[in-house]
This record gives structure tokens, sequence and C-alpha cells, in this order.
């Protein structure tokens, strides 16, 4: 160390690649080659560093490797209401990459709409780690001091691109209905999360789920509000699992 | 042109499989190869530029303590590390808060700059209007070429703003550049991993720049001090 009293110079900061990041890296590039092959848009996200979200999208619409094909990244504007523009213009089968802290709120109910927009998510953070499926796929670094995460930050999803266009080349692999999991909930009648657009008089709701718009029996649940995120099997709501109301995306 | 070639990123990465569990651990050993060969460059390279992000940082300090603002520019990715710097600089998780500005903001000036006279003067122009002796000219590319970058660089010398620039490879046209007082340059051939090696750069000077402003004014309080 030869200026340690001026942090963050040196040290072993992320100087060894972590075995299980690097997987996470290799499966979150897998499924997003995939739906940029399906035609996919990427859609970052970053609302404390905005100039994380744009580098990603500069990455992938403009790569800085001559000859590698321009795909589709948007960055959502910063002071942009988050939720509600991604609401607006997601679509089945993008892609929403945020990079955040765990603690960002508005980042939270994002990636927890992804299932229900039919969107695939990819969460690059730091420190605290969000829950267990707060997003497809959670690449975390844990890793304390903001600047050096900043920087490992940028070396992620370097990778993400690079890894990506590696998986253009196995074509085989790209098909949009591969499934690799164990479980696959569309494959299956497993429950499905369902985003509430709108609220009937009669224990019905219209809601919005990976497959579309559908209206569903709301009598086992207790009266949702628009923006609620509910859980459906069978044609009807079984649980809550999430309480939000549209106003509350506008304040 | 269905089939690009990844090769020379991933040279060990064969051809067609349709397994996908063998093709996720191919690129997680890829991943990891290219983790440490950026942990590496990291390392290396602020170790080279130690003393002169010292020299750097005195020069900076001086420029904020006489009431200079800082400027960052860039391209592409590297105009995202300038809007870092600029975050950086204004809002940083420790230490004092430095006036700092990122000139690939306004969408406005850019597009009528570019529209009007072209994209090499869209950092020159506004450092015309806005550069005052004592401020400091920040740009980073990771070439060193870009002309818009060199313009700018002349156009702050010629309006006595202090200039330092981040570049890549050998340095590249920034390397030669006159009015470019401090160049530090991240030595590799891979963009992406020159970026990498930028933000730890950028973050290293904001670090020494915050040591040496805090001991100015220290030095300052001492010398009323011993005036008093």
């Amino acid at each position: 160390m030869t200026r340690p009293d001026h942090a963050p110079v040196g040290g072993d900061f992320g100087a060894s690649a972590d075995a299980g990041l690097c997987e996470d890296l290799a499966r979150a590039s897998l499924a997003l080659a995939r739906r940029f092959s399906a035609g996919g848009t990427m859609w970052c996200i970053s609302p404390s560093s905005p100039f994380h979200a744009h580098h990603v999208a500069v990455e992938f619409v403009h790569p800085v490797i001559m000859g590698k094909r321009a795909l589709p990244a948007v960055v959502v504007p910063a002071g942009a209401d988050l939720v509600a523009t991604l609401r607006a213009t997601v679509r089945p089968g993008d892609m929403v990459v945020a990079i955040a802290g765990a603690g960002e709120s508005d980042v939270s109910r994002a990636m927890r709409r992804g299932p229900a927009w039919g969107a695939e998510t990819v969460w690059i953070g730091a420190g605290p780690r969000p829950a267990d499926g707060a997003a497809d796929h959670v690449l975390w670094l844990d890793v304390d001091d903001p600047l050096v995460a900043s920087e490992l930050f940028v070396r992620m999803y370097h990778l993400l691109w690079e890894l990506t266009h590696v998986c253009f080349e196995h074509t085989g692999l790209l098909r949009p209905d591969t499934c690799d999991e164990e479980v696959c909930i569309t494959c299956s009648d497993e429950g499905r999360t369902a985003e509430v657009i709108s609220v009937g008089g009669l224990g019905d709701a219209l809601v919005r789920t990976a497959e579309g718009r559908e209206h569903i029996d709301t009598t086992l649940i207790d009266p949702p509000c628009p923006g609620d995120l509910v859980l459906v099997h069978a044609g009807a709501a079984i649980a809550t699992l999430e309480k939000t109301s549209l106003e509350e995306d506008r304040r | 042109m269905s089939r690009e070639s990844t090769d020379f990123l991933y040279p060990f990465i064969e051809g067609d499989e349709d397994d996908a569990p063998s093709l996720l651990a191919d690129l997680a050993t890829s991943a990891g190869a290219k983790w440490d060969q950026s942990s590496r460059l990291r390392l290396e390279t602020l170790h080279l530029l130690d003393a002169q992000l010292g020299e750097v940082a005195a020069v900076m300090a001086r420029c904020f303590e006489g009431g200079g603002q800082l400027f960052a520019f860039g391209n592409g990715g590297s105009a995202t590390d300038a809007d870092d710097v600029a975050q950086l600089f204004t809002s940083p998780p420790w230490g004092e808060p430095l006036p700092a500005r990122s000139l690939v903001t306004d969408h406005a000036v850019l597009s009528a700059l570019s529209n009007d006279i072209g994209f090499d003067v869209v950092f020159s122009r506004q450092l015309e209007a806005h550069g005052r002796p004592g401020d400091i000219a920040l740009g980073l590319s990771t070439s060193g070429n870009s002309e818009n970058l060199l313009r700018a660089f002349a156009q702050a010398a010629r309006r006595g703003v202090r200039t330092v620039g981040l570049s890549g490879y050998d340095g590249g046209r920034m390397a030669d550049c006159e009015e470019l007082e401090h160049c530090l340059v991240v030595r590799s051939d891979s963009v992406h991993r020159i970026q990498e090696t930028q933000a730890a750069v950028v973050h290293a000077l904001w670090a020494a720049v915050q040591a040496e402003y805090r001991s100015e004014a220290s030095h300052e309080n001492a010398s009323h001090e011993g005036a008093a």
C-alpha cells in the first residue's frame, strides 16, 4: 500500500473472481442472449447512479468492438417515474437490468413486476443483498466501499456484454423456449405473478401477466387495487404478493 | 455475417455445441479469467500512476481552493465516466463536495453544436463559454485519439484552464498533445479493461484531491494560528 490514506487505492478488492458470481454472470448472459435473439429490448435503470445505466445501454447499442451487432438497449431517464415508465413501455420478452442497492424501493418494485410484465430481470449491486427471488438474476458483490463497488459494476456489465455476444455464436442454445430449469413456470400450471390493471365490481379484476391481459376472480383475496401484485392460479388470485396503489406510484 | 467471431475474446470456446451446461461452464471460466486480468491491470496501473496522481491532485486541489471548477467530458462509455466524475465530486460518499460538471449531459447544447458546426467542437465550444483561468478540464478517452477532446484541451489551454486527460493503449494522440498538461495512461489494448481501470483511476484521483484539499485547508488554518 503506497498510499494507505488515499482510499480506495490498491487493496485486494475484487482481486480474485468469485466462482459463484462468474456462474451467475454466465447464466444471466445466456438469458439475455436468448431474449435479444427473440427480439427483446433491454431497459437499463440505475436511479442513484444514472451513469451506469447509460454505460450499459451504450455498450449494447454501439459496442466498442467493431463488427459486433447493435442491440436494443434503452435507459429509463433519471427523474422519470421508474415503475410507471417501465409499466407503460416494457413488452413481454424484454429485459430489465438494474444497477442499484437492495434498499432502492422503486428498483425493487420494478424487479418484482418482471414476471407480470414478461420481463427477465437482472439486478447488479453490492452490500446487503435483496431478498431471495427479488430478480431472475441477482449479481451481487460482497464489497462495502461504494467506489470500489462502482468500479466492479463496470467490470460486471462489460462481462455481461462479452458473454452475451459469445452466446450468439451458439445458435442452438438461443431458442426462447429452451428450458434448462428443473421447474419451468411457463410450462406447468404453477402460480403466475400478475399486476392488477383495474378492478371490477363483482370480485373480478383485469390483470397483466407475462402471457397478456386476462380477467381473474379475486374473491379469495382481500379486494385488490390497481398496481397490486397477485398470484394467479387457474383463473383466480390465490394470494396478494404486493399491496401498492397506482396513486403511490404517482407520488 | 450471421456468425460473428469472438474467438479473440474467448479463444478456448469452440464452435456450435448445443449443451447449455457446458457453455455456461466455459462462460464462467472465461469471466473469471477476465475478472482476474482486470484486477491485475487495476493494481498495476494504480501503482504506476501513483506519483503522477499525486501531482495532478495537488494541481486540482489548488484550483478548487482558488474557486475553480471541474469540467469532465468524453464520448460513449467515457461520457458516462464524465458523469461519474461530476457526481462523485459534487455528491461524494465522504469528504468535501467540490464544484464539477459533466459537459455531456445537456442534449440541447450537444445537438445544437453538432447540428450547426460538428461534433468535434462539442466540448471546446462549451469550455469557450464556461472556462475561466483556474478551472480544470478533465477529458476521458480509451483511445486517446478523440478529436473533440484534443480540441477541448487546446481551447482550455488558451483560457488558462488546467488540463488533465485519461487515455489508454499507449496514450494515443493525447500523449503527444502539447496543450494537455497531465496525461494519465492505462496501458492495455482492451477497451473494456482500460475503461474498468480508468474508473479506478478517477476514483483514486478524487480521493487524492480530497486528501490534498483537506491538507491545504489545514495548512492554512495552521499558518493563521501561527500568525495569531
